[in-house]
């Protein structure tokens, strides 16, 4: 066992959701006659809930400093809103429709950040407001009637990338290459750690633990391109899912990597503490609401991309939908903890639990019901290992900056 | 101790690439005989043109429809009818309901084309949100039939089987009209206007077709909309929510009819009539002479009873029944049946299946419910 846990990197119990989201693909791919792991299943799983997953990367900062924001959906509309109606009725070209839709998330998010950091209204006052303020906006531009979008958009929402190059690889080629890419990424991230805990008298990690954690990585994304990439010809990793992808890379460093980071943990989990150290909590404030409301915006370009028309109900509860991805990847309700990539894998678990249950025909009057049950078993089973005095599992999970304060 | 870690981890390895090798897609070229077949079924649809071509399918083939939510009558009788009568026809059905959420509804529809669907009957929730889902749909071979509302602005739909929407707005208008001259005296009368979703298409027609009899009748003084609110958009209810129509029945009676009569509302569907008549009868009024739509089991009591004075059936059996039928011509390889409306749904013209719906006035309650014992049994 020793062995295991110097490959993974530490404690065993930290992968739970990831374990639990593995076997969750496995289990429904064995139920629905392996109708799951297929190149169109996964290819619709990422489009159909980037729009989600990127909600969630904003929502859990704006949890992490102990706050909440129910106005995402509703900005999220708006902004699509404002785009298709823009696109249509002013015939500007689609990218400038897509900037003023980029804009207003933008704007939208000032406005809950001014209410919140400057005038100190609670969060989930000052974005139920927002919440009311936008959803009736959509209904008031829209008069409740749908309206077509760019044909461009369409690229955001359900697009791939291009096909090029040899045919013999026997996939497409620009997944392939963004396999290639993310294993080499990963490999060279690793030797450079290993190359500078070499100098370090603590925590070496032994060299063939290294190899072997590269090599299981290459094999993972090795499969994960081949799913995607070997699907129909003209479809490959989908446009949404590499926007993800990116925006998960750069949060992910934003919140671990940077000043702001810090202080987006710091607030959270000690506010008093935080401003007697010379953070500025204000302006952190200010700018976790502002940055939840450009992702709404995001996440409304890529709906409406995929949906080839924005709807007067569009976003309607897509809040609740990432709060659950947030809390799932072991967020805390306090606020201070939590991680980007824990909190993919808890969007994703919802996810693959919609399809999965999709799959095998289930409706959604039940699968709502699981739904409930699996983030309420997710969470009670974070607080007790908490209460019990043992590590956060999930908390943790990737070496979290909860795992960081416990080490220091 | 280290032998079992060696064992586990070539055990991870063989289990990786057993899924690695066992599933996922396979490319066009590769040598199974599904991909082979799908390429010829291709190269057919590009060399001849794509309208003229429709490969039909198996006994037992895969039949998804997708309904927009069991929320209302009509909608748990589609489900009910389309899982019996598709199993009896021998289909395999996957019937789903999308709980008014567009999101879901894309969802279930990908699922259904991974679940190897042949034919896909759509009940959209917005007909206009499901353009790239549908070409998907259609990329992958599967026929799609909109069902009850029309599908716009996507290239992926075949045909769409509903009830004549402009025709039902015209009967309800016209039961309105014999109504209010039946029960209110002499003109001029009192009326207002409701709408339906605006996010249904059919909504806006309904409303059109109910205009083109009233608005003559409005411009030479017989009927008069004291609130005179007469846009569709003034007068729509999102979502067909009923209690959105109550509320603003609750304010045009306040703001308009304190010194007045109303005589008759005009309504797109049941759940409204009944809430805009509770509305009159929470502000002291007469009832006036309401119209509505589906024949609802309480509309049905209520016109019975006279409290609502009509309502239209749009008898769901038949639109199954119709679905059903196009279904059997696809798999026999004929193709769509012929018909002669088209509508352009924003990118292509769309065939029409257009079925005729019915007045329901207590005068002929009993005949047209005569082969339906369910609702039959109300009429007591």
């Amino acid at each position: 066992m020793k062995y295991i846990k110097q490959v993974l990197g530490g404690d065993l119990r930290q992968y739970t959701m990831v374990v639990a989201l593995g076997l969750l693909i496995l289990i429904f791919n064995v139920i629905s006659d392996g109708r799951m792991l297929t190149s169109s299943n996964f290819q619709n799983l990422l489009s159909g809930n980037a729009y989600v997953l990127v909600l969630a990367l904003g929502m859990l900062m704006v949890i992490v400093i102990g706050q909440i924001d129910l106005s995402v959906g509703s900005v999220a509309g708006f902004a699509g809103m404002v785009m298709a109606l823009v696109a249509k009725n002013y015939n500007v070209p689609w990218w400038v429709a897509v900037l003023i839709a980029l804009a207003i998330g933008i704007l939208a998010g000032a406005w809950h950040g001014f209410f919140l950091s400057q005038l100190g209204i609670p969060g989930f006052i000052t974005t139920l407001g927002g919440m009311m303020i936008f959803r009736g906006g959509v209904i008031w531009i829209s008069r409740s009637i749908s309206v077509p979008a760019p044909e461009e958009l369409k690229w955001f929402g359900a697009g791939y990338l291009p096909e090029w190059g040899p045919s013999f690889t026997g996939m497409n080629n620009s997944t392939l290459v963004l396999g290639l890419i993310g294993i080499v990424c990963f490999a060279v991230g690793q030797i450079r750690k290993y190359n500078r805990s070499k100098n370090s008298p603590v925590g070496v990690t032994p060299l063939w633990a290294v190899v072997t954690r590269i090599a299981l990585m290459t094999v993972l994304i090795g499969y994960f391109t081949y799913l995607f990439g070997s699907g129909r010809v003209g479809t490959s990793f989908p446009v949404p899912g590499l926007i993800l992808l990116l925006l998960t890379i750069i949060y992910h460093i934003i919140t671990q990597r940077t000043k702001f980071g810090r202080h987006v943990y710091a607030v959270g989990g000690n506010k008093a503490a935080a401003a007697l150290s010379g953070v500025n909590v204000k302006r952190t404030y200010f700018l976790t609401m502002m940055n939840m409301s450009f992702l709404a915006a995001v996440a409304g370009i890529l709906f409406v991309g995929r949906s080839t028309a924005a709807g007067p109900a569009d976003g309607t509860s897509w809040e609740m939908d990432a709060i659950a991805s947030v809390f799932i990847g072991g967020a805390a309700v306090s606020g201070g903890v939590g991680t980007i990539l824990a909190t993919i894998v808890g969007g994703m678990v919802m996810a693959v639990l919609n399809n999965g249950l999709m799959l095998m025909g289930v409706g959604a009057d039940k699968t709502q019901v699981i739904k409930g049950f699996v983030l309420l078993a997710a969470v009670a089973f974070d607080v007790y290992n908490k209460k019990t005095g043992k590590a956060s599992i999930i908390g943790r999970l990737f070496g979290g900056n909860e795992a960081k304060k416990t080490t220091k | 101790m280290k032998k079992r870690t060696l064992l586990s981890m070539a055990m991870v390895a063989t289990m990786a690439l057993a899924t690695f090798t066992g599933c996922g897609g396979s490319r066009e070229g590769a040598a199974t005989t599904d991909t082979a077949a799908e390429t010829t079924e291709e190269a057919e649809t590009t060399e001849a043109p794509a309208e003229e071509s429709f490969p039909g399918f198996e006994d037992g083939a895969t039949i998804g429809v997708s309904l927009p939510w069991l929320g209302t009558q009509n909608w748990k009788e589609a489900e009910e009818m389309f899982t019996a009568q598709l199993e009896e026809a021998g289909y395999k059905p996957i019937v789903q309901a999308a709980d008014q959420k567009v999101t879901q509804q894309q969802q279930q529809i990908e699922s259904m084309i991974e679940n190897g669907a042949k034919v896909i009957v759509v009940g959209p929730v917005d007909g206009s949100q499901l353009g790239a889902v549908l070409e998907q749909a259609k990329e992958a071979g599967v026929y799609v039939i909109g069902y009850d509302r029309l599908l716009e602005n996507t290239s992926g739909v075949d045909g769409v089987v509903q009830f004549g929407s402009v025709k039902t707005g015209e009967l309800q208008a016209q039961a309105l009209l014999q109504g209010l001259e039946e029960k209110k005296g002499e003109a001029p009368y009192n009326i207002e206007l409701f709408g339906g979703g605006p996010a249904d298409p059919n909504a806006p027609n309904f409303f059109t077709g109910a205009m083109s009899v009233l608005q003559p009748k409005i411009d030479d003084g017989t009927l008069v909309v004291v609130s005179g609110q007469t846009d569709f958009t003034q007068c729509a209810t999102v979502d067909w929510d009923n209690a959105k129509a109550q509320s603003r029945m609750d304010s045009l009676l306040a703001g308009n009819y304190s010194d007045k009569e109303i005589d008759g509302v005009l309504s797109p569907n049941d759940g409204i009539a009944r809430a805009i008549i509770t509305s009159c009868e929470n502000a002291g009024q007469e009832i006036p002479v309401v119209s509505g739509l589906d024949a609802e089991n309480e509309s049905v009591e209520w016109v019975w009873s006279g409290r609502q004075y009509s309502t239209v059936a749009k008898p769901t059996n038949d639109l199954v029944a119709k679905t059903i039928e196009i279904i059997d011509s696809l798999k026999a390889g004929n193709g769509m049946p012929a018909t002669d409306v088209e509508v352009d749904n924003g990118v292509k013209n769309v065939r029409i299946y257009e079925l005729p719906p019915v007045v329901v006035t207590k005068d002929n309650a009993k005949e047209v419910f005569a082969n339906d014992p369910s609702r039959l049994e109300l009429l007591k």
